[in-house]
């Protein structure tokens, strides 16, 4: 944000990260599985604020039937909920990752479109570890980059540690968000 | 690449009439800087004086204004959802997160303090947790992360370093001068800082109004839902006008950067108010709210 923005009192909505940066998800998540042993759920959500327009609900929903459609050729199912903030969760399940990562692009490549890119929250892949624990790689859409998120056991915990190690393994291959306080949690993922 | 639908239209007007202010506001002061040299020794005295008051205050005043206005800082786990809430916000605003804390007043307000983005702290009283719904706070909290955002702290203590040495001349400037007739610089400096403060006095407070309206932009821009903050500040100045006023004059410095001033007296004139009439910044919000709803408002202003 420049000087003028500041003194002009300017909010500017940065224009959506390059695809690449989320595309990177498609080699990430081979090391993660052959190396590590942490393997996809099979599912990832695209997370964003609901706008009551018309407009935007008749987005959405030529969207979810563009997500459907593709997805009878590739086995891509789709659900929606929304959760206690106001969110929508836009659910892809497909045992493919590659065929995840497409379908998210594609919806936040239609928000954008649209016109309402800066609604999008964040893209989240849901993987697991050999003890079936829940790990999270969430992809900011604003900055374009990936940070881990793995809650712990009790409310609103997460583990920390594990967190940096998910980032020591697969920091080389995805972009990583590199200042710490941006790796804002999402409590209760329905994924 | 497709642009955004929500309040990315800059107001044209507006930016022109902060730009304006600032300017004028730029004068005035260059004529208070040309008479502080005009004073000899004795100016540049208070020039270096208030320089040094000056980097205080913009080191510490937010920590003794949060201490003094009983501001608790809450963790993750006492406010959960608060704490869910602006982060979400964060990542929509593209800001590191802020300190949250928490008033405990029946007043239903929130501020923001702070220099710089990464040392701010974002401020809730109870009333406003208990007054409004979750998606008016949302519209209350992306209002004063746009504050934070737009570094409103820290440019009105830019804006206000002048003023306050206008005001600190017009108290102690007979001091300084001495009491001796031979000093012929100190009273037409006193003219001139009595000049410097009224005139700055209302520009600040327009300056003040104008980026209450930028704030209300960006809090639109960020959540996407203009009309839940109208909602907001109709419930809260409701509630403020039934308060009763007798413990809100304590609180009366850190008007500058409330959601809406304490002391919401309708008579006051508006070049008094460092906020804009809530009317005012509703019949905005309704028209980005219009914008966003793809109506075209043909002639409306």
């Amino acid at each position: 944000m420049g000087f003028l923005d500041a003194l002009l009192g300017r909010t500017k909505a940065k224009p959506i990260a390059a695809e690449d940066r989320l595309f990177a998800m498609t080699t990430a998540y081979v090391t993660l599985e052959t190396g590590h042993n942490i393997t996809s759920r099979g599912r990832a959500a695209i997370v964003f604020q609901p706008v009551a327009t018309a407009d935007f609900e008749g987005i959405v929903s030529e969207m979810e039937q563009i997500v459907r459609g593709t997805g009878e050729e590739t086995g891509t199912q789709l659900h929606v909920e929304e959760d206690s903030y106001g969110y929508r969760w836009m659910i892809l399940e497909d045992p493919d990752v590659e065929d995840l990562v497409v379908g998210i692009n594609a919806v936040s490549d239609a928000l954008a479109v649209g016109g309402y890119g800066d609604r999008v929250l964040a893209a989240v892949f849901s993987f697991k570890d050999t003890r079936d624990r829940s790990l999270y790689l969430i992809y900011n859409y604003k900055r374009g980059t990936w940070y881990p998120f793995v809650p712990a056991g009790g409310e609103q915990a997460r583990d920390a540690e594990r967190e940096l190690q998910l980032k020591a393994i697969i920091g080389t291959e995805l972009p990583i968000e590199p200042e710490l306080e941006r790796w804002f949690p999402l409590w209760g993922i329905p994924i | 690449m497709a642009q955004s639908k929500v309040a990315l239209r800059a107001d044209a007007g507006l930016q022109a009439r902060m730009l304006i202010t600032v300017f004028l506001l730029g004068a005035v002061y260059v004529v208070l800087i040309a008479a502080l040299f005009g004073a000899g020794a004795s100016g540049v005295t208070i020039l270096v004086v208030a320089g040094g008051l000056f980097l205080f205050q913009l080191f510490a005043s937010d920590k003794i204004a949060l201490a003094s206005m009983g501001v608790r800082r809450v963790s993750p786990q006492e406010a959960p959802e608060l704490h869910a809430m602006i982060e979400r916000l964060c990542v929509q605003a593209d800001l590191p997160k802020p300190k949250i804390g928490i008033v405990n007043t029946s007043m239903p307000n929130a501020f923001a303090m702070g220099r710089s983005q990464k040392s701010a702290t974002v401020v809730a009283t109870t009333g406003i947790l208990d007054l409004l719904s979750p998606a008016e706070l949302e519209g209350v909290m992306a209002h004063e992360l746009a504050h934070v955002r737009h570094r409103d702290v820290m440019i009105m203590t830019i804006a206000s370093f002048f003023a306050s040495i206008a005001a600190m001349i017009l108290q102690f400037g007979f001091f300084f001068g001495g009491d001796d007739d031979d000093n012929p610089g100190i009273l037409p400096l006193i003219l001139v800082s009595l000049a410097v403060y009224v005139i700055s006095f209302f520009l600040m407070q327009a300056l003040s109004r104008y980026r209450e309206f930028a704030a209300d932009r960006g809090a639109a821009a960020i959540t996407g839902r203009p009309s839940a903050l109208s909602s907001a500040l109709l419930k809260i100045s409701g509630t403020m006008e039934r308060l009763p006023m007798n413990d809100l004059r304590s609180h009366a410095e850190m008007n500058a950067f409330y959601i809406i001033p304490a002391s919401a007296k309708k008579s006051l004139l508006t070049i008094f108010s460092t906020h804009p009439p809530v009317e005012q910044r509703i019949a905005q919000l309704s028209r980005l709210e219009a914008q966003l709803q793809g109506a075209q408002l043909q002639g409306a202003r």
